[in-house]
């Protein structure tokens, strides 16, 4: 019982802690298990565009060699081939299948809040000797607690965005 | 004497025998992501589209480069079906693969009620032709075979027109053609746009299905044609426009053009 109350004090803590700078959406990620004798790790992009789909926030990127951030199509069109320092600060490595939980600060690229309207969330995945997907789902700001699912698709799992 | 009428005799015969297919250039990547990357570049005359048929020479291939310098590509080996060429690209933006013959002239003429043909301008004809000769007409021939390749952020530079012969230019950069959205290319001549350019668009794949799906075109008032791809994948214009436009070197103008490019995933 003692124990229970000291992680319930660790965890408010910590949501205090959070809640001091701006509020969070959460995007969890799934990337599945893929049996096949080659496998490599997708190469991931999550991001945002606006109405006129134009990119306003690159959430998350998933990438090693630049030799293959190209095959992230959509991506690479909109945001990686013309945006190299975008692409330095936000890429991480590539993940191998499991469930990822991504934080969105709500803002655009420059750390300004997105003004209310409509937008898109877009996940695209390239595997090395596999598919490519890329999936998207509309959503409005502010979304007041809409929750947004978005089916498997081939080289995603599904994915979940909790707005807030 | 005899070596050069030879030569001159095979250059017309290899023209005449080419003269049904379709001359194109297709490198092995229209995008890429990495600078300083190599890509293979391939040309063949061919009647189905991007399946090889007769190798050409590629002494005249050039790689235009972002700032609109040229570089002569010299790696480069013809074979039976198909010539390949070795490039290695630099830094970002987009680069173009041309082969581009020289001007060329054919002056044609009848004697004794055959049609004949020589190579030979309007000043230089008159010292070449048999006497007799009758309904002499001189043509000037130019064609243009040619791709873009963007490495990272597309550029402007080499896609601009040059304003001298046909030339083809698109309304949306080479590197962002996407299956499902329009495209509008618009034909310039001497750098006006030219109505009553026709042309053919054809697409990859013609061998493994029935409809070929290939789109006559002929250009509007003001020199466009618009389409919208259905499929992503590799597609080639051929467009040719002949006009009577006499020069001090010609009496006819006959340009063609053939274009390559990738229509991209949406």
């Amino acid at each position: 019982m003692r124990l229970t109350s000291a992680i319930l004090v660790v965890c408010f803590s910590a949501i205090l802690a959070s809640g001091v700078k701006a509020s969070q959406h959460e995007i969890t990620v799934q990337l599945p298990e893929i049996e096949t004798s080659q496998y490599h790790r997708p190469y991931v992009a999550v991001w945002v565009e606006d109405a006129q789909q134009q990119p306003v926030r690159l959430i998350a990127l998933w990438v090693e060699k630049p030799d293959w951030l190209k095959d992230l199509r959509r991506f690479w069109r909109k945001i990686g081939r013309s945006n190299t320092a975008l692409v330095d600060a936000v890429s991480g490595a590539t993940q191998k299948p499991g469930t990822y939980s991504l934080k969105w600060d709500g803002n655009d690229d420059h750390g300004q809040p997105l003004a209310a309207g409509q937008y898109q969330l877009l996940v695209e995945a390239a595997r090395e000797q596999g598919g490519r997907s890329l999936v998207k789902h509309e959503f409005i700001l502010p979304a007041k607690g809409a929750v947004i699912e978005i089916a498997a698709d081939g080289e995603l799992g599904d994915i979940t965005a909790r707005l807030l | 004497m005899l070596k050069k009428s030879a030569l001159l005799l095979s250059s017309l015969l290899i023209s005449s025998s080419l003269s049904a297919h379709t001359l194109w250039v297709v490198p092995s990547h229209y995008v890429l992501s990495k600078p300083d990357s190599w890509i293979a570049v391939d040309a063949s005359a061919a009647n189905m589209t991007f399946v090889p048929d007769k190798g050409i020479g590629l002494n005249a291939l050039k790689l235009y480069l972002p700032d609109g310098s040229v570089k002569p590509v010299t790696d480069a080996y013809q074979g039976k079906r198909k010539s390949m060429a070795d490039v290695q690209l630099g830094g970002d933006g987009t680069y173009r693969i041309e082969l581009a013959n020289p001007l060329r002239f054919f002056t044609s003429y009848e004697l004794n009620g055959e049609r004949k043909r020589l190579m030979a301008n309007k000043q230089e004809r008159a010292a070449q032709l048999p006497q007799g000769a009758t309904k002499v007409e001189t043509v000037q021939i130019r064609s243009r075979n040619f791709a873009y390749v963007t490495v990272n952020g597309p550029t402007d530079t080499v896609i601009k027109v040059r304003g001298e012969g046909l030339e083809l230019s698109s309304t949306t950069h080479p590197a962002d053609a996407v299956a499902g959205e329009a495209l509008a290319f618009v034909f310039n001549l001497d750098g006006k746009p030219q109505a009553g350019v026709k042309g053919v668009l054809s697409y990859a794949g013609e061998l493994y299905r029935n409809e070929a799906g290939r789109i006559d075109f002929e250009t509007t008032a003001d020199g466009s044609f618009s389409f919208t791809p259905e499929h992503a994948g590799r597609y080639l214009i051929e467009a040719s426009y002949s006009a009577d436009s006499a020069t001090a070197l010609a009496d006819k103008v006959r340009e063609s053009v053939t274009y390559t490019f990738e229509v991209a995933l949406p």
